[in-house]
């Protein structure tokens, strides 16, 4: 049983050497190619990403009948926009944004994995997939936010929307104060992962 | 029972971890990469095109998932999240005969002193068929007709189904009352029969839950749970109370 707990000293030099020969076994046998895995990276890299949720955002922000569009029917909504191909692709088939008001603030969790919206967030950071996260955040969102630094007032009500099926959710954060001056892009700007996921509220101006 | 099940309100696991980075180490980068091939070119998706890959079987996030949940929950606990996607992708590759344990240990050792060499080569219309997943999706949502059981505003219990392999049933909502938050336009499937109800195609909603209702009355105030839920998942209370 103390067997379990012991993690080999060379822990990540031992992974590493695992995942690599794998990768080259799997070449080796016509599973995949030379090039597969650093393509599939770089689509992560150049093509779905936070940078799309940010202009998605920033746009919300600049057009209040858009943003009432993408909380009805956001596939639809993100249609209208110009990204790249691929918007409603793996993990974005059915994604639903959940929009930050005054005295609502949403929070996106998936207790059974880690189910996160790859078209406007790309892949989800270790927090997200943390399972002290996933166990407290349907708990006690509002303590597990304010260790986030986000401390919230007792009069705004937390919306926690575990992902469990379909549904690839992501948040909308409100528009912070002190930004009509800003362009949409210096708006996508402010527009973090964590303010799309609720644990954080887009950077100030 | 399995805990991987029920990690939703589980108490005493401490602060949260704050890494903003997607991978903590570069050889995470890789097995990712080779999860999304195995997806892509899994033998469940009919309408994109055959290529010359030697892979040949069923892999989707029903696998990967499943995994993850037959773990040992000490280990499921001990193993980082893609320690574990290692360990049960290899294991695919050996138990369904494209690679041997002693190929996977020569190789691994060959690397660890230095002494590997590198593969190469591969048809791209491998990877075109990778790309056009990622493109496309694999939508659930299946063209068949749909009754819903249910309304917007309707009270629901959320079904103790069986324990089975594989869920999608938070453990933390079983018996639990909410609210039909959102009744989802058509039907879903599930990429694996799981046992405990959901596979075929059927109707999700978003159902509203207090956490009055599911943590007592010492819950945490001034927040609501919603999750979205399989049919096969919830009842009415009229019929639980049968």
């Amino acid at each position: 049983m103390t067997e379990r707990f012991h993690y080999p000293t060379d822990r990540e030099k031992l992974s590493a050497a695992r995942a690599k020969a794998l990768e080259k076994l799997l070449i080796e046998k016509g599973v995949i190619t030379e090039m597969t895995v650093d393509k599939v990276l770089g689509f992560f890299e150049t093509r779905m990403g936070p940078f799309n949720g940010a202009k998605l955002v920033a746009r919300a922000w600049v057009d209040p009948a858009f943003k009432a569009r993408l909380a009805k029917d956001t596939p639809a909504a993100i249609a209208e926009l110009d990204f790249p191909d691929g918007m409603a692709g793996a993990e974005g088939e059915h994604m639903r944004a959940a929009i930050n008001e005054p005295g609502v603030h949403n929070l996106i969790i998936c207790t059974l994995c880690s189910c996160y919206p790859w078209p406007v967030l790309g892949l989800p950071p270790y927090w997200y997939k943390d399972p002290s996260f996933r166990s407290r955040a349907a708990r006690e969102p509002r303590k597990v936010l304010a260790e986030f630094g986000l401390d919230l007032p007792s009069t705004t009500e937390i919306k926690v929307w575990d992902s469990s099926a379909q549904i690839r959710w992501f948040v909308v954060p409100e528009r912070p104060a002190g930004t009509d001056h800003l362009t949409e892009e210096q708006l996508a700007a402010l527009v973090t992962p964590e303010a799309m996921m609720g644990v954080a509220v887009a950077n100030a101006a | 029972m399995k805990l991987q099940h029920y990690l939703g309100g589980l108490e005493g696991l401490g602060p949260v971890e704050f890494e903003r980075r997607v991978f903590v180490e570069p050889w995470e980068t890789r097995i990712f990469g080779i999860h999304v091939a195995m997806m892509g070119l899994s033998n469940h998706i009919s309408t994109l095109p055959q290529t010359p890959s030697t892979f040949k079987s069923e892999w989707t996030w029903a696998d990967l998932r499943k995994g993850a949940e037959s773990l040992n929950p000490f280990d499921y606990f001990k193993f980082r999240y893609y320690e574990k996607w290692l360990g049960g992708i290899s294991g695919f590759f050996v138990d369904n005969g494209y690679i041997t344990p002693e190929e996977l240990a020569r190789e691994t050792d060959a690397i660890l002193k230095g002494s590997a060499t590198s593969a190469a080569g591969g048809d791209p219309t491998i990877d075109d068929r990778i790309e056009e997943y990622l493109v496309v999706g694999d939508s659930p949502k299946q063209p068949v007709a749909v009754t819903h059981r249910f309304a917007v505003g309707d009270s629901v219990v959320v079904r103790n189904v069986p324990a089975a392999e594989h869920t999608r049933l938070p453990g933390f909502l079983r018996d639990k009352v909410g609210v039909i938050e959102t009744v989802y336009d058509g039907a879903y499937a599930y990429f694996c029969t799981t046992g405990d109800g959901i596979g075929p195609a059927m109707a999700v909603y978003c159902v509203r839950f207090d956490p009055k209702d599911i943590w007592g009355e010492m819950a945490e105030p001034g927040f609501s749970v919603h999750a979205d839920l399989f049919d096969a998942y919830l009842e009415s209370p009229l019929a639980a109370a049968a």
